[in-house]
C-alpha cells in the first residue's frame, strides 16, 4: 500500500468532545473517493494528510515512511482545492512553475517539464494568459498541470471539481484517473456527488461524524448498501 | 511560532516600551520639582474642572452634530445610486481624511471669519469654531463609515420590500434601521474619541481658557506655563478618559469598516431618486467643499508668490516631507508584521489572540499623542535635550498615530489573502522573500500604497507633537502656519496652508499611484 493512515485522531480546538479518527489505505494508482454529509470530516482528513492540521495521534505513512512529522512543503503530497488554486495576478506558466521551484529559478529541464505538462493537458498556447481569462474547467486543468510537475506520490482533491458543470466534471475526473494510474499516485477525492465516485473510484469510503463508517466497492456502497446512514445520505431510504 | 509572528511580537514589545516608558514618566510625577500631593486633587481646581467639562461637552456636541446629519447623508448616498457627480461628491467626502487640521482651520476661518463669505466675527473663536471644524472632519468620516451598512442590505430585501409595497417609513423601520443600529454607537463613540483628543483645531480656534480642552491645556502647561506637574496631572486625566471610551468601543466590537480610499465605493443600493435626498447631499457637499474652495481663492489672491519663493518655507516643506515619509515607512512596516501575525493566528483558529495582536496597533487611541509627548518630555528632559530629538520623536509618534489607519486599510486585504492562499503557499513551499515578491506584494501593493499614502499625508499635516517639541529651527509647515496665525499674518498663513495642502495631496497621489500601482488582484 502506498498511503496508509492508522488511528489518526484529531479534535478541533474548543470543539465538543467528539474526536475524529481515521484508518485508511490507498494503493498506488488508485483514486479512493470520500463521500459523506457536510462537516463529517472529509476535508479535515485531507488537511491532516497535507499538514495544514496537526493530528493529536496516529500515523500517516507513504510507501512505509512516516510523514506526519514533516513540514507541509516536504510532504510527498499535492492538493487541489475547489477554488483559489491559482494566483490571479500571475500567468499560467508562472502558476505552474511555482510548483517546481518557488524562487522561479528554473533549469532547462524544468522548463521542458512544465511545457510537457501543459501540453499533456491541452493547455499549450495559453501560457501567458491570466487565470481570470480562462473558464473554470481550464483553471482546474492548470492546477492539474502543477500536480504533474510537482511529481508527488499522493494527490488530494478537495471538492476540486464541485464548481464545474456535469460534463466538465466528468471529463476532468476521467483525466485525473488516467493521470493517477499513469503516475502510480495514490489519490483521495472528496466529493458531494455520488456520480463522481462512480466515475473515479473502484472503492469509496463513507464518512460521518469524523469516522469512516463504510469502505466498499463504489457501486456496492452507492447502490446496494443496507447501511441506514448511507441510504439516508443518498436519499434512497 | 513563525518568523512573522516573532516579528509581530517584537513590534508589540517596541510599542509597549514606547507607551509604557512615557507612562512611567507620567507616574514618576512625585520627583518633579514643585510637586505637592494636593496637586493630584484636581477636582479642587476650578480651571481643571472647567477644562474637563469643556473637553467632554465639545466632544459630545461634535459627535452628535457630525453623526446625526451623517445618517441622513449616508442614507441619501445609499438610496441614490446614479445621480450626476455622486462619485465626485464621495471623493470630496474622502478628502478631509488627508486634509491637515490646520489647513481645514484656515479654510474655516476663510469662510466664517471676519471678511469671509459667512462672517461670524469673534464668535467663530471658541465653541462655534471648534464645532464647525470638527463637523467638517467627522461628518464625511461618519458618512463613509455608515454607508457600507446600507450597502450591506441584500438586494433581494429591497426587492421584497418593493413587492410588498413598503412605504419609506416601513423600509426604514424594517430594513435600514436594523442594518445600521448595531454600527451606530461605535461610529458615535469613535467620533467622540477623535474630538476628545483633537488638538490642532482647539489650539487654533479655541477661545482662551474658557474654550480649552485637556489636550490643549497639557500643551499650554508645558510650553507656556512651564508647569510640568499640571501637564502630567492633565495627561493622566486625559489618559483615563480615553481608556474609558476605548473600553466601551471595544465592548461593542461593531465598528464598521471604513472605506478609506478616496475613490468611490460601488453602490449596490436601489435607486430611489428623491429630490430631498439630493438636497441633503448637496448641502453636506457645500459644507465640506466651501472651506477648501474659499481657502484656494484667498490663497491665490494673496501673497502666494511671496510664500513659494521663501527659502525658509521650502526648508520647512522639506522637513514636513521627511517626517511624513519616515512615519509612513515605519507605520506600514509595523502594521505589516502585526497584520501578518494576526492573519496567521486567525487562520489557525486562534481568534482571540489574533484580535489582541491587531488591537495592539490601535494603542494610540487610548494614549493620545500629547499624553505620549508629555510622558516622553518628563522622562527624557533630565537626560537629553528633547528639543534636539524632535524628528525621531515626531516620526515615531506619528507612525503610531498612523498604525490604526494601516490596520484598517491593509487588514481586510491581508486577511483575505491569507485565507485564500495560505494553504496553497504552504504546500508550494512559498515563504519569506519568495512569497512576498511573487504573491503578497503584487496582490497587496494597492492596499500598501493606500496605507502609506494616508499615513504620510496625516503625518505631514500633524500639528500635535511637533507643537510640543518644535522650535523655529525645526518648524514643519503646520507649525509654521500656527506661528503665522499667532502673529496675525493671516494671508501668509492661508498661502502656506495651500502649499501644505498641495504637498499632502501630491505625496498622497504619488505614493498611491507609484507604490499602489494598478490593481493586480
Amino acid at each position: 500500500m502506498m498511503l496508509e493512515i492508522g488511528a489518526l485522531r484529531y479534535q478541533f480546538p474548543g470543539a465538543d468532545p467528539e474526536i475524529m479518527q481515521f484508518d485508511l489505505s490507498v494503493a498506488a494508482g488508485e483514486v479512493l473517493s470520500l463521500i459523506g454529509p457536510s462537516g463529517s470530516g472529509k476535508s479535515t482528513l485531507l488537511n491532516l494528510i497535507a499538514g495544514f492540521l496537526k493530528p493529536d495521534s496516529g500515523h500517516i505513512h507513504v510507501d512505509g515512511e512516516a510523514i506526519e512529522h514533516l513540514p507541509i512543503a516536504q510532504r510527498p503530497v499535492t492538493i487541489v482545492f475547489q477554488q483559489h488554486n491559482l494566483f490571479p495576478h500571475l500567468d499560467l506558466y508562472t502558476n505552474v512553475a511555482l510548483g517546481v521551484d518557488p524562487s522561479l529559478k528554473l533549469s532547462t529541464e524544468q522548463d521542458q517539464l512544465i511545457e510537457d505538462a501543459l501540453d499533456s493537458l491541452a493547455l499549450s498556447g495559453l501560457e501567458k494568459r491570466k487565470p481570470g481569462e480562462l473558464s473554470g474547467g481550464q483553471r482546474q486543468r492548470i492546477a492539474l498541470a502543477r500536480v504533474l510537475v510537482r511529481e508527488r506520490k499522493v494527490l488530494l482533491l478537495d471538492e476540486a471539481f464541485a464548481a464545474l458543470g456535469p460534463a466538465q466534471r466528468e471529463e476532468l475526473i476521467v483525466l485525473v484517473k488516467a493521470l493517477v494510474e499513469r503516475k502510480k499516485m495514490a489519490a483521495l477525492l472528496v466529493s458531494h456527488q455520488p456520480r463522481d465516485a462512480l466515475i473515479a473510484s473502484d472503492r469509496t469510503a463513507f464518512v460521518q461524524n469524523g469516522r469512516i463508517i463504510a469502505l466498499q466497492p463504489t457501486r456496492q456502497l452507492l447502490e446496494e448498501t443496507d447501511l441506514v446512514e448511507v441510504r439516508s445520505y443518498l436519499g434512497s431510504l | 511560532m513563525t518568523q512573522t509572528e516573532r516579528s509581530a511580537y517584537l513590534v508589540i514589545a517596541i510599542l509597549a516600551v514606547l507607551v509604557l516608558a512615557p507612562m512611567g514618566g507620567l507616574l514618576s510625577l512625585g520627583r518633579l520639582p514643585g510637586f505637592e500631593p494636593q496637586d493630584l486633587q484636581f477636582w479642587q481646581s476650578t480651571y481643571i474642572r472647567r477644562v474637563i467639562f469643556f473637553s467632554l461637552w465639545q466632544a459630545l456636541l461634535s459627535a452628535l452634530l457630525s453623526v446625526v446629519p451623517a445618517i441622513l447623508v449616508a442614507r441619501a448616498f445609499a438610496l441614490n445610486g446614479n445621480f450626476p457627480f455622486r462619485s465626485l461628491l464621495l471623493r470630496l467626502f474622502g478628502l478631509p481624511l488627508v486634509v491637515p487640521s490646520v489647513v481645514a482651520v484656515m479654510g474655516i476661518v476663510s469662510v466664517y471669519g471676519s471678511g469671509g463669505w459667512i462672517p461670524l466675527g469673534r464668535s467663530l473663536y471658541g465653541l462655534n469654531g471648534i464645532l464647525l471644524a470638527h463637523v467638517f472632519f467627522n461628518l464625511p468620516l461618519a458618512v463613509r463609515l455608515l454607508l457600507p451598512l446600507w450597502q450591506g442590505i441584500p438586494r433581494h430585501h429591497w426587492e421584497l420590500a418593493e413587492q410588498m409595497g413598503f412605504s419609506g417609513w416601513h423600509r426604514w423601520r424594517y430594513l435600514e434601521w436594523p442594518a445600521i443600529r448595531e454600527g451606530l454607537p461605535g461610529v458615535l463613540l469613535l467620533v467622540f474619541m477623535l474630538c476628545l483628543t483633537s488638538f490642532a483645531v482647539v489650539l487654533t480656534l479655541g477661545g482662551g481658557p474658557k474654550s480649552t480642552t485637556l489636550e490643549v491645556a497639557i500643551y499650554q502647561s508645558l510650553r507656556f506655563d512651564f508647569d510640568p506637574v499640571q501637564a502630567v496631572v492633565l495627561a493622566l486625566l486625559q489618559l483615563s478618559l480615553c481608556l474609558l471610551v476605548a473600553v466601551v468601543i471595544l465592548k461593542m466590537q461593531k465598528l464598521p469598516e471604513v472605506e478609506i480610499s478616496i475613490s468611490s465605493p460601488a453602490s449596490e443600493s436601489r435607486d430611489y431618486r428623491s429630490l430631498l435626498n439630493r438636497l441633503v447631499i448637496l448641502v453636506a457637499g457645500i459644507y465640506v467643499g466651501l472651506p477648501l474652495a474659499s481657502l484656494l481663492i484667498d490663497a491665490l489672491s494673496g501673497p502666494l508668490a511671496q510664500v513659494v519663493t521663501n527659502e525658509y518655507i521650502w526648508q520647512s516643506a522639506g522637513k514636513t516631507l521627511m517626517l511624513g515619509l519616515g512615519a509612513a515607512v515605519l507605520s506600514v512596516t509595523a502594521g505589516w508584521f502585526l497584520l501578518g501575525a494576526s492573519s496567521q493566528l486567525a487562520n489557525r483558529g486562534q481568534l482571540r489572540r489574533a484580535r489582541l495582536v491587531e488591537i495592539s496597533g490601535s494603542i494610540i487611541y487610548v494614549v493620545p499623542p500629547l499624553v505620549l509627548g508629555t510622558g516622553t518630555f518628563v522622562l527624557l528632559s533630565d537626560y537629553i535635550d528633547v528639543f534636539s530629538w524632535v524628528y525621531p520623536i515626531v516620526i515615531v509618534i506619528n507612525a503610531m498615530m498612523g498604525l490604526p489607519f494601516v490596520i484598517r486599510s491593509l487588514g481586510p486585504a491581508m486577511r483575505q489573502n491569507q485565507m485564500r492562499y495560505q494553504n496553497l503557499c504552504s504546500s508550494l513551499a512559498l515563504s519569506g522573500w519568495n512569497r512576498f515578491i511573487f504573491i503578497d506584494w503584487p496582490l497587496l501593493r494597492r492596499s500598501i500604497g493606500l496605507s502609506a499614502a494616508l499615513v504620510a499625508a496625516l503625518a505631514m499635516g500633524d500639528l500635535g507633537v511637533i507643537a510640543l517639541f518644535g522650535t523655529p529651527n525645526t518648524a514643519t509647515l503646520p507649525l509654521l502656519i500656527y506661528q503665522q496665525l499667532g502673529a496675525y499674518l493671516i494671508p501668509q498663513a492661508t498661502a502656506t496652508a495651500l502649499l501644505l495642502l498641495g504637498l499632502c495631496l501630491l505625496v498622497f497621489w504619488i505614493i498611491e499611484r507609484y507604490i499602489g500601482g494598478k490593481d493586480d488582484a
